[in-house]
């Protein structure tokens, strides 16, 4: 298994042990593959989807749409678009960040602002 | 802290434990009848979009940029429900519409209550859809433009001044949620999921609509388990299509189908079991106050269109478990008209 079949076959399985419509087959249905592919792709027989596809499964399955596109190796096309605007700038951050901790990342998050109310 | 990411607002408390996050939508959904019968809980259609209201900050009123927070669409007489995407962190929630508190029907507070309780704890309530105005029943939130007299804001204050949805969260005592986690064998986590034009008119509130069974669960931390010491808090400011459209310049999302469309094409509702949680009774203000029909019948008006009672033949009963519940229409559900 890969680590992106893994993620996926256990997502898909805690759905379904409450909620039968998450069987392999129904799921792959509603995201537009067929059960074979789905099921090859948790298996890791074959390479993650489509990045169309990775974001359909993420929603199905009620995950991060960029957690499940980076297990599979990918980056989002509206994040490339940020990146390639300015990509000095932004390589040079991100490497920057690379090694930072998690909390030190979120600083540079924008924030929800606050206001008086 | 509070991030908006993917329109879903994320707390996060990483100054009190690493894994104290939880999400906040607002799903789109049916308009259940206001018609004094009981509904089954409705689907989730998807999020509504939400944007900093930062952003528009040249052509939105003094007041709003003010509040701060985000800003979302709806519809007048559309319907919303509040997801909880909570996943093992336990957290203290207070919902307020109008700087109402849809628990109780008590003004704002800044800081937790028992007496009676005026928050949600998470994760045990999944869900929130409206206003508790009976044990085990709420009134589902419905926007009414402002200043119209509809809102849970007005009933109880007579006044049309806040509009809008009002959320603050606080996150469990860190020292209670380790003792809690070292006397539970937890499961395998999953992998963690990292020249303008000025809007001048009023903005939305929240009303209370058709009834529904839900349970708003009681407490059974205690409250000296919150950490009151630390809580973000956001200011939902409801925009009507037009002013969403003269604002962000994007198409806010197609109205739902009606109830009896929905219920007659043979698709899911929903209930929930809560296990041996023990719901919470209504106060006395929400119980006094009068639904979106009832008020426009006093009124002499009908504000609400279609609003024609549906027959329910398909439940799916859900019941409590670890995870985030999921209680939305299927995608082959979605594309039936």
């Amino acid at each position: 298994m890969t680590q992106f079949g893994t993620f996926v076959h256990t997502a898909r399985r805690s759905l379904q042990e409450a909620d039968r419509r998450y069987s392999l087959r129904q799921v792959a249905k509603r995201i537009g593959v067929e059960p074979g592919y789905l099921s090859k792709i948790e298996r890791g027989q074959v390479a993650p989807p489509s990045e169309a596809a990775t974001v359909r499964l993420a929603k199905e399955l009620d995950q991060d749409p960029d957690v499940l596109l980076a297990l599979g190796g990918k980056v989002s096309s509206d994040l490339q678009e940020v990146i390639r605007k300015r990509p000095r700038l932004f390589a040079q951050l991100i490497r920057e960040l690379r090694d930072a901790p998690d909390q030190a990342v979120l600083r540079l998050v924008r924030e929800v602002r606050d206001g008086d109310w | 802290m509070i991030t908006l990411e993917h329109d879903r607002l994320v707390f996060r408390f990483p100054e009190v434990h690493k894994d104290a996050r939880c999400g906040i939508e607002f799903q789109r959904t049916l308009r259940i009848p206001d018609d004094g019968l009981d509904y089954p809980l409705p689907p989730g259609m998807g999020r509504f979009p939400l944007r900093h209201l930062d952003d528009y900050a040249r052509r939105v009123p003094e007041e709003w940029l003010r509040r701060g927070g985000v800003l979302m669409p709806m519809h007048q007489a559309e319907a919303m429900w509040i997801n909880f995407d909570c996943r093992g962190y336990p957290f203290a929630v207070k919902i307020a519409t109008g700087k109402t508190c849809a628990l109780t029907g008590e003004g704002w507070m800044n800081h937790l209550n028992t007496e009676p309780q005026d928050y949600a704890v998470l994760p045990e309530q999944p869900w929130l859809d409206g206003y508790c105005v009976a044990k085990g029943i709420v009134r589902q939130f419905v926007a009414m433009p402002l200043g119209q007299g509809y809102t849970v804001e007005e009933q109880l204050t007579g006044e049309a001044e806040h509009g809008g949805l009002q959320v603050i969260a606080y996150p469990m005592k860190a020292e209670r949620y380790e003792e809690m986690i070292s006397s539970e064998s937890a499961g395998a986590p999953l992998p963690e999921a990292e020249a303008y034009s000025v809007v001048k008119s009023a903005p939305m509130g929240l009303a209370p609509g058709g009834r529904m069974r839900q349970e708003i669960y009681e407490d059974e931390y205690g409250l000296d388990a919150w950490d009151q010491r630390h809580a973000s808090r956001c200011f939902v400011t409801i925009a009507n299509s037009v002013q969403w459209m003269t604002l962000t310049g994007e198409r806010p999302p197609t109205e739902a189908p009606t109830a009896r469309a929905y219920a007659s094409a043979g698709l899911p509702w929903f209930d929930y079991f809560g296990g041996d949680l023990t719901a919470l009774a209504e106060t006395e203000k929400l119980r006094g106050i009068a639904s979106v029909a009832d008020k426009g019948a006093g009124n002499g008006e009908s504000p609400l269109p279609e609003n024609e009672s549906a027959s329910v033949e398909r439940v799916i009963p859900l019941r409590r478990r670890g995870s985030n519940q999921v209680r939305e229409m299927s995608a082959e559900a979605a594309s039936t008209p």
